[in-house]
């Protein structure tokens, strides 16, 4: 297998007496969609927010591209390639869908403090942005304001602000989350499209679309990995039927 | 030495009386999320209050009861006329409005009283001096101050520990949708504690009054000094609030005391006492920069309030 | 937004005509009631950058609108006497040039505003209100305790200093100096706020963690919008300082920090022209309920309580209604 781009060792975070991430290894390959999943409060939001540096881990250290990146913040390790996008819809609401998305060019590129030319009419930031939101058919409302999206066009706003961040590996909490079943099933469409630019570690609670598309899962209990393997593996397994399945089915 | 401990005492009076003016603005913060400016206003009704009580009866006692009773009035037709509509709005709208509450007070207290300061005289059985040991005179009413505030803070420790009111205070910091989903009225919990904290800053107000002069305008310096100790301290947090008064206290009066006379020994006097008054006049703030550096939530402050 | 547009260069004009009737009717008193205006106005556009924009609620503005003017009054004071300010690490002579002593007013309250910006980002929500209140305090100490400069009775300078081809003694002048910079500023604002860097920022205003998640961090975003600020609002205390011909600590005083911020909210927060509307009602109101009762400033309180509670837009939120951003 090739050099994982994402590489999780023995992360371990406890709050108070609870212990929120216990040792868990994970790998993230080019080209793969790993799915984790796990019962609500198994501790996927700890996990994530520990990759994208929101949160530090008591031990344990986190690999990106073969660097360690413990020691750097949420913005700088975003502006490595790690693109998040949130568990609770992450816009900003003013803005316009153009705005948002080139927001999220220039913290890619890095150049912030430019002062005299106006945003709107900067093509290194337009251009991008108009590629990114046509890549995620929303080219007929570049110019709608965020707050004004319906649901399914705010997740797909993220997505193309995940996109415009040239990312090397994707962080998706939940992008399915209050989708109805036909904005479910586009998003699956796109998402699976997405991995041909980076990989995906999907935090999603949707098992159609997890096991639509993803090549591997993980699966997340009380803070620890009991299992990782295909869907097939995963579906098999007595012990995931037993901590997690079983309830649902 | 008797110097140093003379103002130590004095430190911890004034600590004290900073005290009961953060201990109001920070319930009234952590309670209700609410940032109020015109609490000087109230630590000023309660002094005019006081001052106007006294001079017409005579007497000192029902003085400081009228100012108690006054800015405890005060705060709560406050609350239900204005504060009230500003819980849901944003800070910058809560600064504003109660900017504008100080302008009403201090513009009506000059209305009622005019711009003279009023003076207060000390009760016949708190004037004087004690002698402590060690042959150390000091005023008897100051040290009455010190007990006075150790009292208070005591009391609300156990208020806020030991009954209702302060269960449900504690709740109402924790999560406020939970303490209404428990059925506590929380309206009449908000008029509550705002008052309460009103009442404090009233006590204090009098009580300086005493000490000092009582005008308009007395109240907003000792409310950004709260603020000092706020910070200091940790928003929300009485212990926090109790802690930072009395370092603001200590620091501030020992600054002022010694620092000319310890630069002296360094430098020229007379520049030394220029240089030192200017830089014991600033120490709180050096303190407070400090404290923003190592723990930016305050000293009792939870992370991620800050 | 047209609707805004509009409205913005009526109050320009209103601004600019007001002087230049005053003039023509030899209202000596009227022009300089509109040179006050411009440059509350200035102070408003300079905090408005980081209260409208940038969201950030300092309440203590004053500190560099007070520095502003003391460094005014300092260099002028100097100029007279003939001694310099400073002989270490260079000689400082004082100067009565105001193109030399506005750089050196921008230079002080931008350097302050850096140091407290600093610490006071730190923190945020109510936080960030009290230290910079705080630390405005400190600094109004500062000036108190400090006597070679007036100390609490401040400190006069008599004639106002100069600018190249004008009278700066002609009312009309000076007021054309105050509203060219105040044009500047308005100028410098919308092209500041459009840019790259007011994208981040006004970004960060709404969505800090979001910004974060896009790989900036928005610390150093405010902090030099709060210094750009701090600096704006220093040349507006230089200006104040020259119209009164006067520095006191009362410009540093936490009341003047309050009064900044009336003027930007009185007019609509986050809005360009806003302090410009908000100055110009609040010189108005001065003057009119002045003529009414001595006691003004309550019917002032009551009527930003009206504001707060029944107009949170401000001024130009009412005629121009509510707007994204």
């Amino acid at each position: 297998m090739s050099e994982p781009i994402l590489d999780l060792h023995n992360l371990r975070k406890t709050f108070g007496a609870l212990t929120a991430t216990d040792d868990v290894s994970l790998t993230l390959h080019p080209g793969e969609i790993h799915a984790l999943i796990g019962p609500n409060g198994a501790g996927k939001s700890t996990l994530i927010k520990l990759i994208s540096g929101e949160l530090r881990p008591d031990s344990g250290t986190i690999r990106f591209e073969g660097q360690a990146i413990d020691r750097l913040g949420p913005a700088a390790r975003a502006r490595l390639g790690l693109a998040r996008s949130f568990q609770v819809s992450a816009v900003i609401p003013g803005f316009t869908v153009l705005e948002n998305v080139m927001l999220a060019v220039q913290g890619a590129s890095g150049a912030s403090f430019r002062f005299l030319r106006p945003a709107l009419r900067d093509r290194a930031l337009t251009e991008p942005a108009q590629f990114h939101i046509a890549h995620v058919g929303m080219g007929t409302r570049a110019h709608m304001p965020a707050a004004d999206l319906s649901h399914g066009e705010r997740r797909r706003l993220e997505i193309a602000m995940a996109l415009a961040l040239r990312p090397r590996a994707f962080l998706l909490d939940e992008p399915m989350a209050g989708m109805g079943t036909e904005g479910a099933r586009d998003l699956t469409a796109i998402l699976s499209e997405l991995r041909t630019e980076a990989p995906i570690l999907l935090v999603e609670h949707d098992m159609d679309a997890v096991f639509a598309l993803a090549d591997r899962i993980s699966v997340l209990v009380y803070g620890r990995i009991i299992a990782t393997g295909t869907v097939a593996e995963i579906r098999a397994s007595e012990a995931v039927r037993a901590a997690y399945l079983g309830d649902a089915a | 030495m008797m110097l140093l401990i003379e103002q130590a005492l004095n430190g911890l009076q004034y600590g004290m009386m900073l005290f009961l003016m953060a201990a109001g603005l920070t319930l009234v913060f952590g309670v209700m999320g609410l940032i109020n400016l015109a609490h000087g206003a109230l630590y000023m009704v309660g002094a005019f209050a006081c001052a106007a009580v006294a001079g017409a009866t005579g007497s000192f006692w029902l003085g400081l009861a009228a100012s108690l009773a006054a800015a405890a009035a005060a705060g709560a037709v406050v609350e239900l006329l204005v504060i009230r509509r500003l819980y849901a709005r944003d800070h910058l709208d809560q600064v504003l409005a109660t900017f504008a509450l100080i302008l009403v007070f201090s513009e009506g207290t000059r209305w009622l009283f005019g711009s003279f300061p009023l003076y207060l005289t000390l009760p016949p059985l708190l004037s004087g001096a004690v002698t402590l040991p060690g042959g150390l005179q000091y005023p008897l009413f100051r040290l009455a101050l010190i007990g006075l505030g150790a009292a208070i803070a005591f009391g609300l420790y156990l208020l806020i520990t030991r009954t209702r009111l302060g269960t449900r205070i504690r709740a109402g910091e924790a999560d406020r949708e939970m303490v209404a989903a428990l059925g506590v009225d929380i309206a009449r919990l908000y008029t509550a504690v705002f008052a309460l904290g009103a009442a404090l800053a009233g006590l204090a107000g009098a009580l300086v009054g005493t000490i000092q002069s009582v005008q308009v305008g007395m109240g907003e310096p000792v409310l950004i000094l709260a603020f000092v100790v706020i910070v200091i301290g940790g928003i929300g947090s009485v212990k926090g609030a109790l802690v930072g008064a009395l370092l603001v206290g200590m620091t501030d009066t020992l600054g002022k005391a010694f620092l000319p006379g310890v630069l002296a020994r360094l430098i020229d006097p007379s520049a030394a006492n220029t240089i030192g008054s200017a830089i014991a006049s600033v120490l709180i703030y050096v303190l407070m920069a400090g404290v923003l550096i190592v723990r930016p939530q305050g000293l009792y402050g939870e992370r991620g309030m800050a | 937004m047209t609707r805004e547009a509009a409205l913005n260069a009526a109050l320009f004009v209103a601004l600019i005509g007001t002087a230049l009737v005053a003039q023509a009717l030899g209202e000596g008193f009227i022009i300089t009631l509109a040179t006050k205006a411009a440059i509350f106005a200035l102070a408003g556009v300079g905090l408005n950058l980081v209260l409208g924009y940038g969201g950030l609620v300092s309440f203590g503005h004053a500190a560099f609108f007070g520095l502003g003017g003391y460094a005014t009054g300092i260099l002028a004071s100097h100029a007279m006497s003939g001694v310099p300010v400073a002989t270490l690490p260079f000689t400082l002579n004082g100067s009565t040039e105001m193109l030399a002593i506005w750089p050196l007013a921008i230079a002080a309250s931008g350097l302050a505003a850096l140091a407290i910006g600093a610490l006071s980002l730190r923190t945020s929500g109510v936080y960030f209100i009290m230290v910079t209140l705080a630390f405005a305090q400190m600094i109004y100490y500062l000036a108190i305790s400090w006597p070679a400069y007036g100390g609490e009775d401040g400190l006069s300078f008599y004639v106002r200093n100069t600018f190249p081809g004008l009278n700066t003694f002609d009312p009309i002048q000076f007021f054309a100096i105050c509203a060219g910079l105040l044009a500047a500023a308005l100028g410098l604002v919308a092209v500041l706020t459009r840019s790259r860097f007011g994208l981040a920022l006004r970004a960060a205003r709404q969505n800090e963690s979001r910004v974060v998640a896009v790989g900036i961090r928005p610390y150093s975003i405010r902090l030099l919008a709060f210094m750009l600020s701090g600096m704006i609002v220093g040349l507006a205390g230089s200006l104040y300082a020259d119209l009164n011909r006067f520095v006191s600590p009362a410009m540093l005083s936490w009341h003047m920090s309050g009064e900044i911020m009336v003027f930007v909210i009185l007019g609509g927060v986050g809005r360009l022209f806003g302090p410009v509307a908000g100055a110009l009602a609040y010189i108005a109101l001065e003057h009119l309920l002045g003529g009414v009762s001595d006691y003004w400033q309550a019917l002032l309180g009551l009527l930003l309580l009206a504001i707060v509670i029944y107009a949170p837009g401000g001024l130009i939120g009412l005629i121009a209604g509510r707007r994204h951003v």
